[in-house]
């Protein structure tokens, strides 16, 4: 309950300083990731009022289109671009077909899940290649890019075995998603507070110790 | 479902926790992994930038201090040699000559002409030495082939220069370079090679331009000459080096196959000439 709770409020962490540092965020890519986080909160609100699971189908699809774009948008290798487009078409046809299922889609959510870490490994692996690269952790989004990693690793198993536990176990369990989705959010902030950095990293200044 | 149907119903809780903790433990090690190596990276490459940069002072150094060299030399050519001289053709030149009988007059005028002639053969030597005239006149090929003869003449050494493909000259102040470049390197060779001959040869292949140079002393391999590059000492070959990268060029040191000469090849590629004309 607490976590839940816990959960909700961290949801607004990231939006919050999104907007109060708007100038450090413009032109990195990071407004896909403020209306990710937007919607997330909207689809949190609407299933409080509805109850119904097809919010959350919608708000599924919702969210690996934005974190696709992302990947995209940020992938820079033309032959790895085609990578999330792909996995964009398997994953509409699955969630498309299953988007009227009443109960939490299940499949859909294992897939992805198993799309989405690919990209973050894609992403990553791109970023430690780019020589044009600060060091990694100093990169806006190599922290949204491990918040997303975090949640879907750590959610993969969940999703997948959801609809086979009993109501008291997926109760207990959600726990989980919850805990990620902290996690995620208070990467997201991170990622979202931190200074734009475009050092190289191999500058003269950077020379001294 | 085919997963389930292998786990069983009962053991799902614990593959839920076990898969998530081990996916978890998965992601952590990858990042921590991606943090970690990536900072050796940054510190290797800034580690051989720091070298580099080690390289360029030492470099620059060598430079200045050669430039300063031959500043006092000059100088010192100038003080010690054309100094006297005109000193001592003023003394003959002085008021009281036009008292003097005429054969007097005449013979302190012929000995201020003489010691004028003087001065201005060592002028001359000076200004040649800065650059040679035959390089400005004729090129690289008579300059090369005139300080051989002049080395052969001496009859210490037996010094012969071949240009097989030399139909273009090189732009001036490239000819400049590889001319002084070769001087040092025979310099080097009649300081501490102790070689009864030297042997020049140039050559072109496809956009590369060689100077190939042979000698029977004791001589440097590239081992060598890349130790003596990083230390303090070891002047004229830093001043090699850096002459030679003005022009985006190589030189190798090594031992003939024949293990009985040593031989240094200079490299040039005529694309990076043409380039550096154009910048110009």
């Amino acid at each position: 309950m607490i976590v839940g709770i816990l959960a909700s409020i961290a949801e607004i962490l990231p939006i919050i300083f999104y907007l109060v540092f708007l100038k450090r965020n413009r032109g990195e890519g990071l407004w896909v990731i403020f209306l990710y986080c937007v919607l997330s909160i909207l689809t949190e609100v609407l299933y409080g009022i509805t109850k119904s699971h097809i919010i959350f189908g919608f708000f599924l699809i919702v969210q690996f289109t934005l974190f696709s774009f992302f990947a995209y948008s940020s992938i820079k290798q033309k032959k790895l671009k085609y990578i999330p487009v792909i996995g964009a078409i398997i994953f509409y046809v699955v969630a498309i077909g299953n988007f009227a299922n009443r109960k939490f889609d299940s499949l859909s959510a294992s897939l992805a899940s198993v799309l989405l870490i690919p990209y973050c490994i894609i992403l990553l692996y791109e970023q430690i290649k780019d020589a044009q690269i600060d060091f990694v952790y100093n990169n806006k989004k190599f922290w949204v890019i491990i918040a997303f990693l975090i949640y879907f690793s750590a959610t993969l198993f969940l999703y997948v075995y959801y609809s086979t536990l009993s109501p008291e176990e997926q109760s207990m369990y959600w726990s989980i998603n919850n805990i990620s989705e902290i996690l995620k959010n208070i990467l997201f902030s991170v990622a979202f507070i931190m200074k734009k950095r475009h050092t190289d990293p191999y500058a003269v200044d950077s020379l001294e110790p | 479902m085919i997963l389930l149907e292998v786990i069983g119903p009962g053991n799902v809780s614990l593959v839920l926790f076990f898969g998530t903790i081990g996916m978890l433990a998965l992601t952590i090690g990858l990042i921590v992994f991606i943090i970690f190596h990536q900072r050796k990276v940054i510190r290797y490459q800034l580690k051989l930038q720091r070298m580099e940069q080690d390289q360029q002072k030492l470099l620059l150094n060598a430079s200045i201090r050669l430039q300063e060299e031959e500043r006092q030399r000059i100088a010192a050519d100038l003080h010690d040699d054309a100094g006297p001289l005109l000193a001592t053709a003023r003394l003959y030149l002085n008021e009281n000559l036009v008292n003097l009988d005429k054969t007097t007059q005449l013979q302190s005028i012929y000995n201020a002409k003489s010691i004028i002639d003087d001065t201005i053969q060592l002028i001359r030597n000076i200004s040649h030495s800065l650059m040679p005239p035959t390089l400005k006149n004729f090129g690289l090929e008579s300059a090369v082939n005139d300080l051989f003869q002049k080395i052969s003449g001496s009859g210490s050494m037996n010094a012969s220069s071949r240009f097989h493909d030399y139909r273009e000259r090189l732009q001036a102040e490239n000819e400049l370079i590889i001319f002084r470049v070769i001087q040092q390197l025979v310099n080097n060779i009649l300081k501490h090679s102790n070689a009864s001959f030297i042997h020049l040869t140039q050559n072109t292949s496809g956009d590369k331009f060689f100077i190939r140079l042979h000698h029977d002393g004791r001589g440097i391999t590239q081992n060598d000459f890349n130790k003596l590059n990083k230390s303090n000492v070891g002047l004229g070959l830093k001043n090699i080096q850096s002459r030679l990268k003005v022009l985006h060029g190589k030189i190798f040191f090594e031992k003939d196959m024949s293990q009985t000469y040593y031989k240094v090849t200079i490299e040039l590629v005529k694309e990076e000439e043409d380039k550096l004309q154009e910048q110009e």
